[in-house]
């Protein structure tokens, strides 16, 4: 069941889809193989990709007139985006593209997972009355040169500024994943064929930190523009509703994390486990809550 | 804590007791336990249902499980005894820590630098050593200029005889970034404290064009009217509600609400949070007179709430006294209620007159018409066949004065994590020696956080000094 009126986004869509495979695919045959061609067409088709998804979002944004936020595909996509965009980054910084063969992947298997969603959490919607938390200032700001219905609101802000930190955990994953293998060949002092092209675990543990510093005063962000809509909207800005509270469980994993690198005998392999655990808990808090728990949230 | 060592031996022990204590609160690996802990036993309370009444517990759970809830307060998890413990054991983690590393790294960061030996510069993992052609002067300006343009702050510049040394810093203040998220998180924890003491938390369905008494205030709210927009394809658009403050019996302020925009007047905030129709109250009815002996049902007429009607083809006439929409009855208190806000089984209440006499004052059951018999000892009987309920507005009523200092913590926590995570503390030493025609520069640095972006900044450092040398 196709409705006309999304048949561009879902253009969009298909054309990001079979980029973000064929992205996976190339990063991983440059990550085996190690040909310099594959690596650059790996990258040659992340930008196709990240391109594809931003008109994706621009798109849906056109079809439903509200930003593109406001259900579980809107925000996997928004999700995949940010990964994208934080990785092309981090590749263009750091020049390491063995990267892409574990966070593409991870693309590509969120872009997998929203194309296989169920189409009631596809669908375009009109805002029901609890998501419309538009800014009023900012309405007034917009309204004499009639542009009001651009105007965002504590929606648009708590939904982004989350992803951004749900992204940047992601890509902290990928990176942690990677320093425990590197770190299991290095303890046993003998090469290996799939981890030699990776970088020092120093780099590695370096690196995926950032992500975590990045991820951490987002998610932060997310939970305290949450609280201040809550207060707007339900009258409290805290209700342990299962969403609220699996949200603090991954704040409290990575604040753990974050002071287990201060701390001897907890840094490098234990704080990897600590952010693999972290990520888990946001795929839990992104996907398990929606899904299986019940709650307040219970529309994304 | 520049205590003197004591020479009995009952005092060493003691400090010894007292010190183990004290490096198990202000250790790091403590606050990891406990944000763990914090962690797992959260989950707890997202899969089994908060604040049911107990006995649902039981029910779903069995005996044995059910008392385990019960004596671990699973049911109220987040404000049981244990899991506020936790809390107060992260807070005094916090302070002990704070105690024993904030003083000496304020002491350290901003002791003065007046000298250093150069051999400390061969240490760093980020070092450089550089030839150039200028003199000791001029060599001392361009690196002084390099590292101004990289926004460093000059903290010594020092020239004792063929060699000068320079010592500069940038983003000193990032340091501090974690002890201010830490004062934050006090500041929010303080406010969420001190809001459930001396805050409510409050429900009122309102009937439209009735009022209420806020609770805990001095005065009293009117809804005026309550409506549901609707988009173009039928779906719900909006809930709203336009409500009258009421102050010494006079009219202070209206204003219309809905979902995401709450009244607010002096210090309680009334939010849009359901609808409903009224269950104890009714506009008007409609009744109908039954002839038992011919079974047969004339025409309604309407009674009104509170009023008297007569019934028309007869010598009788009621008056509307009660309604419910759920009938219930308490055997204890022989009292009516209703059940619950659903229309499930309405029932009103009438009074019947004979001229002035009051001679009965049946119930009339929507449902069951005939269930009791209105005029009792006559051929005549009456029987409900509609009514017009009230719309009510739920208005939920909230106090919380911890609102503003909670915010007032979650910024200061943004300051403390943009220091913390953005902000790096990079320092720079050089030593500047006289050799031959020129002069040979030594560089070392060193960053808190994120060595690889600071390696690249030193490199490019070196790089323009070296340049700056090329161009004279």
């Amino acid at each position: 069941m196709t409705e006309p009126k999304v048949i561009m986004s879902l253009m969009f869509f298909t054309m990001a889809f079979a980029f973000y495979a064929a992205t996976a695919l190339f990063y991983i045959g440059y990550w085996l193989l190690r040909r310099e061609w594959i690596g650059q067409t790996a990258t040659i088709m992340a930008y196709i990709a990240a391109l594809a998804t931003t008109m994706v979002l621009i798109a849906r944004a056109g079809e439903s007139g509200h930003a593109p936020f406001s259900n579980l595909y809107e925000s996997m996509i928004l999700f995949v985006w940010a990964i994208t965009i934080g990785y092309l980054w981090l590749e263009h910084r750091y020049k390491i593209k063995v990267i892409g063969a574990f966070v593409m992947t991870i693309s590509f298997l969120a872009v997998l997972s929203a194309s296989l969603l169920p189409y009631r959490f596809k669908s375009v919607e009109p805002l029901n009355p609890a998501l419309q938390s538009k800014w009023k200032w900012l309405v007034g700001i917009l309204e004499p040169m009639g542009l009001e219905r651009y105007a965002i609101g504590w929606l648009d802000f708590h939904v982004f500024t989350t992803f951004i930190g749900y992204a940047a955990f992601a890509i902290a994953f990928g990176l942690s994943i990677m320093y425990l293998l590197k770190e299991r060949s290095e303890a046993r002092k003998k090469g290996n064929f799939l981890v030699d092209s990776f970088p020092d675990t120093r780099i590695l543990d370096e690196l995926s930190y950032r992500g975590i510093a990045w991820g951490f005063p987002f998610l932060s962000l997310g939970i305290i523009s949450g609280a201040i809509w809550a207060n707007y909207a339900w009258g409290t800005y805290w209700s342990w509703d299962p969403k609220e509270t699996w949200s603090l469980i991954t704040w409290f994993v990575y604040a753990a994390y974050l002071h287990a690198r201060v701390t001897r005998g907890w840094r490098g392999k234990k704080s990897a486990y600590l952010s693999i655990a972290g990520f888990i808990a946001v795929v839990f808090l992104y996907w398990g809550v929606s899904f299986i728990l019940p709650g307040l949230h219970a529309y994304a | 804590m520049t205590e003197q060592v004591g020479g009995a031996a009952s005092g060493v022990k003691k400090r010894a007791w007292y010190g183990s204590v004290w490096r198990f609160f202000a250790s790091v690996k403590l606050t990891i336990f406990v944000l763990i802990a914090l962690a797992l036993s959260s989950i707890i309370g997202t899969v089994i249902e908060q604040n049911q009444p107990i006995e649902s517990y039981y029910i779903e759970y069995g005996e044995r499980w059910g008392d385990i809830i019960r004596t671990l307060q699973l049911d109220d998890m987040y404000h049981s005894v244990w899991f506020v413990a936790q809390l107060v054991l992260l807070m005094i983690n916090i302070i002990a820590c704070t105690y024993e590393r904030f003083p000496p790294k304020w002491r350290s960061l901003l002791r003065k630098v007046d000298d250093f030996d150069p051999s400390i510069i061969d240490r760093f993992s980020n070092r450089e050593a550089i030839e150039l052609g200028a003199t000791l002067g001029r060599a001392r300006d361009r690196v002084i200029e390099v590292l101004r343009k990289n926004r460093y702050k000059i903290k010594l510049d020092r020239s004792q005889g063929d060699e000068v040394k320079l010592y500069a810093s940038r983003g000193l203040i990032g340091r501090f970034g974690s002890d201010i998220t830490h004062v934050s998180l006090f500041v929010i924890i303080i406010g969420a404290i001190y809001g459930s003491f001396w805050g409510y938390r409050d429900f009122r369905p309102i009937l439209v064009g009735s009022m209420i008494r806020v609770p805990d205030a001095d005065f009293a709210l009117r809804l005026d009217k309550f409506w549901i927009d609707y988009y173009d394809t039928g779906q719900i658009r909006q809930y709203n509600s336009l409500l009258t403050v009421i102050e010494d019996g006079k009219e202070v302020l209206t204003k219309q609400i809905w979902v995401n925009e709450p009244l607010y007047y002096k210090g309680i905030r009334f939010y849009q949070s359901s609808y409903g129709t009224s269950w104890n109250r009714i506009k008007e009815a409609e009744i109908a007179l039954k002839r038992l002996d011919s079974n047969k049902v004339d025409p309604p007429f309407s009674v009104k709430w509170g009023e008297v009607s007569k019934v028309p083809g007869s010598k009788y006439s009621v008056r509307l006294v009660g309604y419910v929409s759920d009938f219930a009855f308490d055997e204890r208190t022989r009292t009516v209620f209703s059940k619950s806000g659903e229309t499930n089984n309405p029932a009103v209440q009438i009074e019947v007159y004979n001229g002035e006499d009051l001679i009965a004052r049946p119930w009339l059951f929507f449902n069951f018409p005939g269930l009791i018999h209105a005029i009792p000892g006559t051929q005549y009987d009456l029987v409900l066949m509609g009514f017009r309920t009230i719309p009510y507005s739920g208005i939920s009523i909230t106090k919380d004065p911890g609102t503003n200092v909670v915010w007032v913590g979650t910024g200061i926590m943004g300051i403390g994590f943009f220091l913390a995570f953005f902000v790096y503390h990079r320092r720079i030493w050089v030593s500047i020696k006289a050799s031959g025609n020129g002069t040979i520069v030594r560089m070392g640095g060193v960053i808190n956080k994120n060595p690889l972006g600071f390696e690249r900044e030193f490199k490019d450092i070196v790089e323009a000094v070296k340049e700056t040398d090329s161009r004279a």
